[in-house]
């Protein structure tokens, strides 16, 4: 039974949430690079008002602030919500998810290690219902675009809501690869087409797949050294190439490749750093392969179906809300009693 | 045996009693309410005409002055529509079409349209929608004005490449990260202009015999 | 009956066994149409005037009633006002009638309005059950009422919006902006923003529940219960 060990030994809790916040590292450093330096005040942002409300809720529910202040926890919900929304974006926008991630989806359910939901993928849901339009200003990446932001025009911008004269938003900011490939996908066009598009790369989108690299790095080392398990990852990385591979053979006008999948929108970061995520992910081993490939489906059908560009998020709610129920189905059978697994 | 079967029959009684006594308080208040109700419906549905056809551009009773319409691809419908007609003196002043956008981000936008006698457009309103919150939906006129953007175009200044957003190089706006609605309503609205131009002289037809056929 | 009795069913209705956020019964409208003030007022209202009415009318009948039918004969006593109390919105309030849709309909199916009838119509008088209907209705107007201004508050930064509906045109300049210039946080408005806002509500009935408890039992025993209390 490997039930979340994570609350009795605080200091081991905090070690383990700094190895995912230093794995976290070189994707934020591929995406400073391709992005430029917005990101960094938007983890601070969500950094500061992670910790804030922490202390918060521990104060209303008379609870010691040092153990829970100093885990860690809170960084990474943070620091994850930061990575999974635009980073030129106002900056309460950060603060209203990250304080109803930490406030509402953890304390009210009874703090780390109780809360059903990630708190991180709340805290984006309820932005990208909240604010669609806001969630769709994502930056061009250097290479692409020709005009480029000065640090303190980004602050401008952030702070102030003031763009330098001239420029809009919809000059510096473009949708996303995988909301693209769906508009244009709407309007006619073929996959191969829209993928010879300027904003694509190799792999995904320009910048944004070089980002997912570093995610997977940093997730690569999280196996190496034992603070997530290989098999999360590994069934949900498998299960997407399937399930978008067999579509993409049957179809490939409409139908991108598993490459594609893999590498675009935050597929790597849900693979290592949300999916695994201890608290809400399920215990067993049939139970987790149920629920990495139940969260892969989810997110393909939303991205090659749904209404929203990106399914990550809504997968792992989705699938957090059906672990209590995997983890009786799966749990291994006691003495005597038939059925169980299958 | 007597017994069981005099306590059915109280029972079927009662429950006779009670559904006359239903059906009853029941009719008597549709009766009372009837005309109530008709001329609310009325009313609203005028309001929204009004909207789009000042009252100072009629002096006809528009909401029975109507016109059945057959499914017709350039309106997107897909069903039987009613047009309704505006006259002033005598004169045709402008006509309210329904017309159905297919390809919203979400599924089917329904529009209702007015058009000019001179082939301008007098306004367009969405009737629904199930575009995404915050993102698609203004164009209704309660989130923006938007929708008011149609106010007074026509085909006679507008080409065909115009009818389009903005970003793809035509006349019309549209808000940056939801251009598939604005794109579906201006499309919509343009082909329910080409339906216009090809029909007008069937649309204003007064004709006693067509009531019939519409039933 | 003394006033007392009707002081307890007044009690109950409102606070005590409150249909909203206690028996958590009707759930369906009470999440669905409580996005503004005016839109759960009047639900809450309608309700609340079919509940007092079918209580009422029922009590008095309840002896007549041979117990086999007695479940459809409530029903359709209780469809028939449910209708009435439709056509009459349909004829005088025709902009809320459009805006509350299928949820006036649907009072028949409130499993409330039935649930008040068996327990309590069908075994007291006329007054005390049209007293209790009433004020089980009123409960679930109050809830909605306060889960429609949280949601409307926090989600456009108004209050009363949509009271012309209600009032006619005369009430048109009534709506409160609270927040002037408010983006609006669409989550409240949608149907998530029912779910959080109705927990919100449940989870504060019960905190101020448990402090009233514990003022009561810390009276008797003042020194050495409270704190082993809070930690609950």
């Amino acid at each position: 039974m490997w039930s979340s060990p994570f609350i009795t030994t605080p200091s081991s809790v905090s070690q383990i949430m700094l190895r995912v916040l230093i794995a976290l590292i070189p994707g934020i450093a591929l995406y400073v690079w391709y992005f430029g330096p917005a990101i960094l005040v938007s983890i601070a942002l969500a950094s500061i008002t992670a910790l804030a409300t922490e202390a918060v809720m521990l104060k209303l529910r008379q609870r010691p602030l040092k153990p829970f202040l100093t885990d860690n926890s809170a960084l990474i919900t943070g620091w994850l919500l930061a990575l999974s929304i635009p980073a030129l974006a106002p900056w309460w926008l950060v603060v209203v998810g990250t304080a109803f991630g930490i406030a509402v989806a953890k304390h009210l359910y009874g703090g780390l290690g109780n809360n059903p939901f990630n708190p991180a993928m709340v805290g984006y849901a309820v932005l990208i219902v909240s604010f669609p339009a806001h969630m769709t200003h994502w930056l061009t990446p250097h290479p692409l675009g020709d005009i480029v932001l000065t640090f303190s025009e980004q602050m401008n911008y952030m702070f102030n809501g003031v763009l330098p004269a001239g420029l809009t938003l919809d000059a510096l900011t473009m949708a996303t690869p995988l909301d693209t490939l769906k508009t244009q996908l709407h309007l006619g066009l073929a996959a191969n087409d829209i993928r010879d598009m300027p904003i694509y790369g190799r792999l995904a989108g320009k910048g944004s797949e070089m980002v997912s690299i570093g995610f997977a790095i940093g997730g690569l080392y999280l196996i190496y050294t034992r603070v997530i398990n290989w098999l999360i990852p590994a069934v949900f990385l498998g299960a997407l190439f399937v399930i978008s591979g067999t579509f993409h053979l049957l179809d490939p006008v409409h139908y991108v490749t598993p490459m594609f999948h893999w590498f675009a929108g935050a597929a790597m970061l849900g693979a290592f750093f949300i999916y695994t995520d201890p608290v809400g992910g399920a215990t067993t081993f049939k139970g987790r392969i149920i629920y990495a490939s139940g969260a892969a489906l989810i997110t393909y059908l939303i991205r090659a179906f749904g209404g929203f560009p990106d399914g990550i998020a809504f997968a792992a709610l989705l699938m957090n809300i059906c672990v209590p129920l995997i983890d009786i189905w799966t749990q291994p059978r006691v003495f005597g009693k038939k059925g169980g697994g299958k | 045996m007597r017994r069981i079967a005099r306590s059915t029959l109280q029972t079927a009684v009662n429950l006779v009693f009670f559904s006359v006594l239903a059906t009853a308080i029941l009719a008597s208040t549709y009766f009372l309410t009837r005309d109530a109700i008709k001329k609310s419906e009325d009313a609203e549905k005028l309001k929204l005409i009004n909207q789009i056809v000042p009252p100072a551009l009629f002096d006809n009773d528009i909401i029975r002055d109507t016109l059945s319409i057959p499914a017709n691809e350039l309106l997107g419908t897909e069903g039987d529509t009613l047009a309704y007609r505006a006259r002033l003196k005598g004169e045709d002043s402008a006509v309210v079409l329904e017309s159905i956008a297919p390809d919203g981000y979400s599924g089917r936008i329904r529009l209702i349209l007015a058009v000019r006698a001179n082939g301008e457009l007098g306004g367009v309103r969405v009737v629904t929608h199930k575009e995404t919150p915050g993102l698609g939906d203004y164009i209704e006129l309660t989130k923006s004005p938007w929708i008011k953007g149609f106010d007074g175009k026509s085909r006679a200044v507008y080409k065909d490449a115009d009818w389009k957003v903005k970003k793809d190089g035509g006349q019309f706006d549209y808000m940056a990260g939801a251009t598939i609605t604005p794109r579906a309503v201006v499309k919509a609205v343009n082909k329910a202009l080409i339906y216009f131009e090809q029909n007008r002289d069937k649309l204003f037809v007064v004709n006693e015999a067509q009531k019939e056929s519409a039933k | 009956m003394n006033l007392q009795e009707y002081k307890d069913i007044l009690h109950n209705g409102l606070w005590k066994q409150n249909p909203g956020i206690v028996q958590l019964l009707g759930l369906c409208p009470l999440l669905a149409v409580s996005s503004t003030v005016v839109n759960g007022v009047s639900l809450g209202l309608a309700t609340a005037l079919v509940m007092a009415l079918s209580s009422g009318s029922i009590a008095p009948i309840r002896n007549y009633v041979p117990n086999e039918i007695r479940i459809p004969v409530f029903i359709l006593i209780i469809a028939v006002l449910v209708t009435v109390v439709q056509y009459l919105m349909n004829a005088y309030m025709y902009g809320l009638y459009v805006v509350l849709g299928i949820f006036i309909p649907l009072i028949v199916t409130n499993c409330i309005v039935l649930a008040r009838v068996e327990a309590f119509a069908s075994k007291n008088a006329a007054l005390p059950s049209a007293l209790d209907g009433f004020a089980m209705g009123l409960g679930l107007t109050a809830v909605l009422g306060v889960l429609g201004a949280m949601r409307e508050v926090l989600g456009k930064g108004t209050l009363f919006s949509g009271i012309d509906l209600a009032l006619g045109d005369m009430a048109q300049g009534w709506v409160l902006h609270i927040i002037p210039d408010y983006k609006g946080f669409l989550i409240a408005i949608l149907p998530p923003g029912a779910f959080i806002g109705l927990g919100l509500l449940i989870a504060g009935r019960n905190w101020l529940n448990l402090r009233a408890e514990q003022k009561a039992r810390s009276k008797p025993a003042p020194s050495i219960a409270a704190p082993e209390a809070a930690q609950g």
